[in-house]
């Protein structure tokens, strides 16, 4: 597999607080990654300098080998998927127009993104017939696969989501993971997803990162974070993804 | 009472048509202005919060200044006429469209627009397809509102010499005619809840998501259609060449001096006439505006001058008009003319019977009976110090009795045989009536205020028939004339024009043209 994100010695800091001191990760294509760890670790953080809305003070970034200091940020992000918690759909506008936001920044005709739409719409299970609804027609589940839809539309290679499902009941929150597993599957994006819940992350991930206090406390394959739990910190989150 | 008011404005349907024409278009420009110009403003500052918080101030002490302050104060820097009032109502609308936009923006969920921007939008395009949305409702009842006032504002702005429908409403406050005042106020109401109702429609059109389908662009294009067009006829109104300015100041008397000059002018030659009615604060703000063309030719009184102007101590008499003339042409590049023969003046008025009873002519006379009357004043002549004090000193007057009286009341008072002697202006319309004499002023107590034209000297240059029309005006006009006039208008509640057609047909100076 080859790297296809690469942190190389981020400083990042608030006020003079540091939130992460030389912090390197590499992310590898394809990967379905999970990010834990306590709030306030630094996960969104982190998330958001993928596609540039937080620049570090120091170290680089690089997608695909290149630095993204040197690249045209909106383009980039037209390419990277980005699905966050609760409802951040653009509430005046419908289904379809949220779906086929980006396509439409990129210039893309009124037959492409119906065509488009349609087939996203199939691919997260959303029913043809909410399209001209606006988003606060829909339920909480509807909401979240449309912000996925939305997500997805433009054949991104990278998809960030943060705690997508933080806001759902259990339920809809179970027929959620299961289907972007499926759809993980079937697109091989890579995609890079935080949560707080370590039993989601089990469920989901390839890899799992477990953040603490801006530090890597385990980053590896699940099976072995699971196995063989590096530090107290990660013992203690494996015991409660058991007992749930 | 509503027969009547449907009959004024079916009377001079076609005046107050071009008044809210005026109207319509003043307003459009000024909130056609103020929206683009608000909003670009509370787009910029809603990107720096401290910005934002010092404009935001400034705006709201602005706000707090009086319309008449702001517009008095305008008229110093821009003169008189449409632009002021564009001006003042612009600033006015402004604010709210500001604040709205700036607090409508500000309050979008910031994670809605974090993910327009994650998502590759640039900034304009968060601007008009995120932003500018979400923050519609705040906006729009911004808007909405600001018209309203807008459309009421604009009621005032002839107050310094714009057109639209406060014409009517100033002309009738300065001539005592409630018609012109109700019909005026009734127009405006009306054209406010028109606009507010299509502007509501509109709303709601937007937030049903039922606009979309007629598509955005299309109706914007519409928009900016009506505006321009508005605009254009607006501008283009004013431009035609061989018409002289006229302007009068808020009096029936000025107003009707003006409509005779204007009148006669049309009558004599090709020119066409412009009469720009009742420029609020008078000789104050109507100088400078004619001293730098604004305006051709006004009526004005050479006593006023002679102080406001010339700023001179000394009473004015007759014999100072070649130094009032001299220091026009020379100064100022303006020159009097058509010097019409009346004095408007203060002057004392006393029953008839009385002064028939003891033979009373001049203000000495009554000095010798003065004990035996009771004396009348508006309230503020025994204040000034050119008033009472000063008057009964010149004359030896002494009065068995003295009462204040508000000027409104006084006639009836004396009539009512509650006052013998009061103080009057010497074309008070009432003078007219027979049951009261005015006195003549023999010692020359109070300044002459004799009637005539100020003229600009190039337009006298330009059109030499002019001197002609003036030379006929000369002496036309006695005291009684002009107040048995300004009673036609007053009281009557004639129009100035007519009554000054019918003047001017009385002294056989209007030629009947067949046309
Ligand atoms: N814009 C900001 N300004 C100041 N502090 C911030 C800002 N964003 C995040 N932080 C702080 O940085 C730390 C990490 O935040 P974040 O990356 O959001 O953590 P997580 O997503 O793991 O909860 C937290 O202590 C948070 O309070
Ligand atoms: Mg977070």
């Amino acid at each position: 597999m080859n790297k296809i994100i690469e942190y190389d010695s981020i400083t990042k800091s608030y006020n003079g607080k540091v939130i992460l001191e030389d912090f390197s990760l590499d992310i590898m294509e394809g990967d379905f990654l999970c990010i834990v760890g306590t709030s306030g670790s630094g996960k969104t953080t982190l998330m958001k300098m993928i596609n540039g809305l937080i620049v570090p003070e120091k170290g680089n970034i690089f997608i695909g080998g290149r630095n993204i200091k040197d690249e045209n940020l909106i383009s980039l992000r037209r390419k990277i998927g980005y699905a966050i918690q609760g409802n951040s759909l653009f509430p005046h506008m419908t289904v379809f127009e949220n779906i086929s936001y980006v396509p439409k920044l990129e210039g893309k005709k009124e037959e492409e993104l119906s065509e488009i739409v349609n087939e996203t719409m199939k691919l997260v299970g959303l029913p043809d017939d909410i399209k001209e609804k606006y988003p606060s027609q829909l339920s909480g589940g509807q909401q979240q696969r449309v912000g996925i839809a939305r997500a997805y539309a433009n054949n991104p290679k990278i998809l960030l989501m943060d705690e997508p499902f933080g806001a759902v009941d259990s339920i809809t929150r179970f027929h959620l993971q299961e289907d972007l597993r499926s759809i993980h599957e079937k697109t091989k994006c890579t995609i890079i997803f935080i949560t707080h819940d370590i039993y989601e992350a089990f469920k989901m991930g390839i890899h799992i990162l477990v953040m603490n206090n801006g530090k890597i406390e385990q980053y590896g394959r699940k099976e072995e974070v699971f196995k063989y739990p590096k530090t107290d910190f990660v013992k203690n989150l494996i015991a409660m993804a058991k007992l749930s | 009472m509503i027969q009547k008011i449907l009959n004024e404005f079916s009377v001079n349907f076609h005046f107050y048509m071009k008044l809210l024409a005026e109207h319509i278009g003043i307003i459009a420009v000024s909130i056609s202005i103020a929206v683009v110009v608000g909003l670009w403003i509370g787009i910029l500052i809603s990107k720096k919060p401290k910005l934002a918080n010092y404009i935001i101030s400034v705006v709201n002490i602005v706000y707090t200044i009086p319309s008449i302050a702001l517009l008095g104060f305008l008229i110093s820097l821009t003169g008189i006429g449409n632009t002021t009032a564009i001006i003042a109502l612009t600033i006015y609308g402004l604010l709210p469209i500001v604040r709205s936009t700036y607090v409508g923006i500000t309050t979008i969920d910031p994670s809605i627009i974090e993910a327009s921007q994650a998502m590759g939008s640039k900034e304009l395009q968060i601007l008009y397809k995120i932003k500018l949305p979400l923050a519609f409702p705040v906006i729009f009842s911004s808007i909405r509102n600001m018209v309203i006032m807008t459309v009421a504002l604009a009621g005032i702005a002839s107050f310094v010499g714009a057109g639209g429908l406060g014409v009517a409403i100033y002309r009738g406050i300065t001539t005592n005619n409630e018609m012109l005042i109700l019909v005026g106020s009734i127009i405006i109401a009306l054209l406010a809840l028109v606009l507010d109702g299509i502007l509501g429609i509109f709303e709601k059109l937007v937030l049903s998501h039922k606009l979309k389908k007629i598509g955005y662009k299309r109706f914007t294009a519409v928009i900016v259609a009506v505006i321009v067009g508005l605009t254009t006829i607006l501008v283009t109104q004013k431009s035609s060449k061989d018409t002289i300015e006229i302007a009068s100041k808020p009096t029936s008397e000025s107003y009707i001096l003006a409509e005779i000059a204007g009148e006669l002018i049309m009558n004599e030659t090709d020119l066409d006439v412009n009469i720009t009615h009742g420029i609020g604060g008078g000789t104050a703000n109507i100088h400078p505006a004619i001293e730098k063309g604004e305006f051709d030719i006004y009526p004005e009184y050479t006593g006023t001058s002679w102080q406001i102007v010339l700023k001179k101590d000394e009473n004015y008499t007759n014999d100072k008009f070649e130094t009032l003339n001299k220091a026009y042409e020379e100064s100022y590049g303006l020159t009097w003319r058509g010097l019409l023969g009346f004095n408007n003046t203060y002057s004392l008025g006393i029953r008839k019977e009385l002064a028939d009873q003891y033979n009373i002519e001049t203000f000495s006379d009554l000095a010798q009976f003065a004990n035996q009357f009771t004396f009348g004043a508006e309230y503020d002549f025994f204040e000034r110090e050119d008033g009472y004090k000063a008057l009964m000193d010149a004359y030896k007057l002494n009065f068995k009795k003295v009462r204040d009286m508000d000027n409104g009341l006084k006639y009836q008072a004396l009539f009512d045989g509650k006052l013998d002697v009061m103080t009057v202006f010497t074309t008070d319309g009432q003078l007219s009536d027979s049951r009261i004499k005015i006195l003549r002023d023999d010692k020359e107590f109070y300044p002459k205020y004799i009637a005539g034209f100020v003229i600009r000297k190039d337009i006298i240059k330009k059109y030499p028939e002019l001197e002609e029309v003036f030379k006929k005006l000369e002496n036309s006009i006695s005291e009684m004339d002009m107040a048995e006039m300004n009673y036609r208008v007053e009281i009557g509640k004639e129009s100035p024009r007519d009554v000054a057609i019918s003047f001017l047909k009385d002294k056989g100076l209007w030629r009947d043209k067949d046309e």
